[in-house]
């Protein structure tokens, strides 16, 4: 076991320090020669681009291997994950299109995938812009918000409701179902966390059973008519509907939230590069590009190995688990040329904040739509922005980042 | 090991020698083509290495399978020399290849 001990190294994924900037962690995980092992986790933890690439695109590494398990072997790992008394979780959160793999993830993804595409998403540009200069005229009279509460985090469940079909008035409390669904992934998890999520879960899959029925009766233009067709015409199950539809909620819920906001706060950290955004709009994509590569909102992905395998020059046995460090890989100075500069006008920009391979982020157009608009508006509508508080919290834990509050000051234009 | 010659959007030719058994979006990446995305890494899963090839070059391409047929209805701007350049195996005799390089994927 003396070769797992990386003693040089101090991971401590759960700690306040490694939230506030885990990067010089990453940047001692990357400069040894191989791959860290964390212990707690007993997970190989990958930082270097090329093996995190290599890894991702490898058809034998799977994110899950229950449909290679027995049935015992699925009870058991049921109760070592804790969702076995949770069956509407289980039933829609825990197996969806993500947690599938072959035939079964290509025939979901298929179905959700052209309403993903850069020419379907930019459709609902308009409708963006109207939620992004609602949401922004609420507050104009304030001479400053905490940007996370107050208002990136209302931003992704109106635009989801909406690419969904969701009626206005009940999107709000898709953001609210979204977070609670996810308490099962706190940290520290509690009972009460596991039942906040399983009743969430429960309240959102009978909305939706209440919906479909009305677009049954009255199909309209939206996704979940869209995908109620593709059950009916035998393409998917009812199970699969669900799951998928709750898989585009939740994906595209805190993700973009965390992004929307460490974006906003690596803008204000880096005045130089703000103003040049504000003076070329134009770079905005490549803005955009940067921020997903500087604060990567999901960090952290996993693989299990599904045969003897050889990863970073070194031999590894079936069923060995690895980390996918995404916002280390990212900062990897063998494919970025100054990595821990942010850089609006970086080109090209080939990193892997959206994943890599089969599972690579069906909404990332949408989460990019997002932020155009909203970077957009916000230099059209004020004429300054500023940070409050230089340091603001970052959430703890490997696989999210992204401010926990972001008070920022506005004048407008 | 075969040439292969990239046209960008703005009429710039970037000719590069491939090597055999990569495949042509990985031959785009190498050479530095920016708008050759290719963001999922060459499964065909985004539809971000679309490229026109040479129309004459075409028809002597491995026809594509249905899952690039299927997302090639999904890219911007597609025309009937579109290919997903992830799907193309370099080979030797596609030395002299031509390929025209879209402005932007998305």
């Amino acid at each position: 076991m003396s070769d797992h001990l990386d003693s040089a190294i101090i991971f401590e994924p759960l700690s306040d320090a490694f939230a506030q900037d885990p990067y010089p962690t990453y940047a001692a995980m990357r400069a040894q020669d191989t791959p860290y092992y964390y212990e707690d986790a007993d997970t190989w933890m990958l930082t270097r681009i090329a093996d995190v690439e290599a890894v991702a695109l490898d058809p034998t590494m799977l994110r899950s291997v229950s449909h290679l398990m027995n049935e015992q072997e699925c009870i058991d790992l049921k109760k070592k994950m804790n969702w076995h008394d949770m069956p509407h979780h289980e039933r829609f959160v825990q197996f969806s299109m993500l947690d599938s793999e072959g035939d079964v993830h290509t025939r979901l993804r298929k179905m959700v995938f052209r309403e993903f595409t850069p020419a379907a998403i930019n459709k609902h540009r308009q409708a963006i812009e109207i939620i992004v200069d609602r949401l922004l005229d609420a507050l104009m009279d304030r001479p400053e918000i905490d940007f996370v509460e107050d208002f990136a985090s209302h931003v992704p469940g109106h635009v989801i409701g909406h690419v969904l079909g969701v009626p206005e008035n009940d999107r709000p409390q898709l953001r609210i179902w979204s977070e609670d669904i996810v308490q099962f992934w706190n940290i520290g998890r509690t009972e009460d966390d596991k039942r906040l999520a399983e009743s969430a879960t429960t309240e959102f899959y009978h909305y939706l059973q209440s919906l479909l029925a009305e677009r049954q009766k009255a199909p309209k233009d939206d996704l979940l008519t869209r995908l109620l067709a593709e059950k009916n015409a035998g393409n998917m199950n009812e199970d699969e509907l669900v799951s998928t539809t709750m898989l585009i909620l939740k994906a595209g819920h805190g993700s973009t939230i965390d992004v929307l906001c460490s974006g906003m706060h690596t803008l204000l950290k880096f005045p130089d590069q703000h103003k040049r955004l504000r003076e070329t709009p134009s770079l905005l994509k490549t803005g955009i590009q940067e921020m997903f590569r500087f604060e990567s909102p999901l960090p952290y992905f996993h693989r299990f190995a599904t045969q003897d395998t050889v990863v970073a020059g070194r031999k590894f046995k079936s069923g060995t688990r690895f980390g996918l460090l995404y916002g280390a890989a990212n900062r990897d100075p063998a494919r970025f040329e100054n990595p821990d500069e942010f850089d609006v006008a970086r080109s090209p920009n080939r990193h892997i904040a959206f994943g890599g391979g089969t599972h690579f982020c069906l909404g990332n157009h949408l989460a990019r739509l997002d932020m155009d608009v909203i970077f957009t508006r916000l230099h059209e509508r004020f004429r300054s922005l500023s940070l409050i508080d230089e340091s603001p919290k970052y959430k703890n834990g490997l696989s999210v980042r992204g401010p926990e509050s972001l008070r920022v000051a506005w004048t407008p234009a | 090991m075969p040439k292969i010659t990239f046209i960008e959007a703005d009429g710039n030719r970037v000719e590069t020698m491939a090597q055999a058994g990569n495949s042509l979006m990985q031959t785009a990446v190498n050479a530095g083509i920016a708008a050759i995305a290719a963001e999922c890494g060459g499964v065909c899963a985004c539809g971000t290495c679309h490229c026109h090839i040479e129309p004459d070059w075409f028809g002597r391409l491995v026809p594509p399978a249905v899952d690039e047929a299927d997302m090639l209805e999904f890219v911007i701007d597609p025309d009937e020399h579109s290919r997903l350049s992830c799907q193309i195996k370099i080979t030797d005799d596609l030395d002299g290849l031509i390929v025209y390089v879209p402005e932007s994927q998305t």
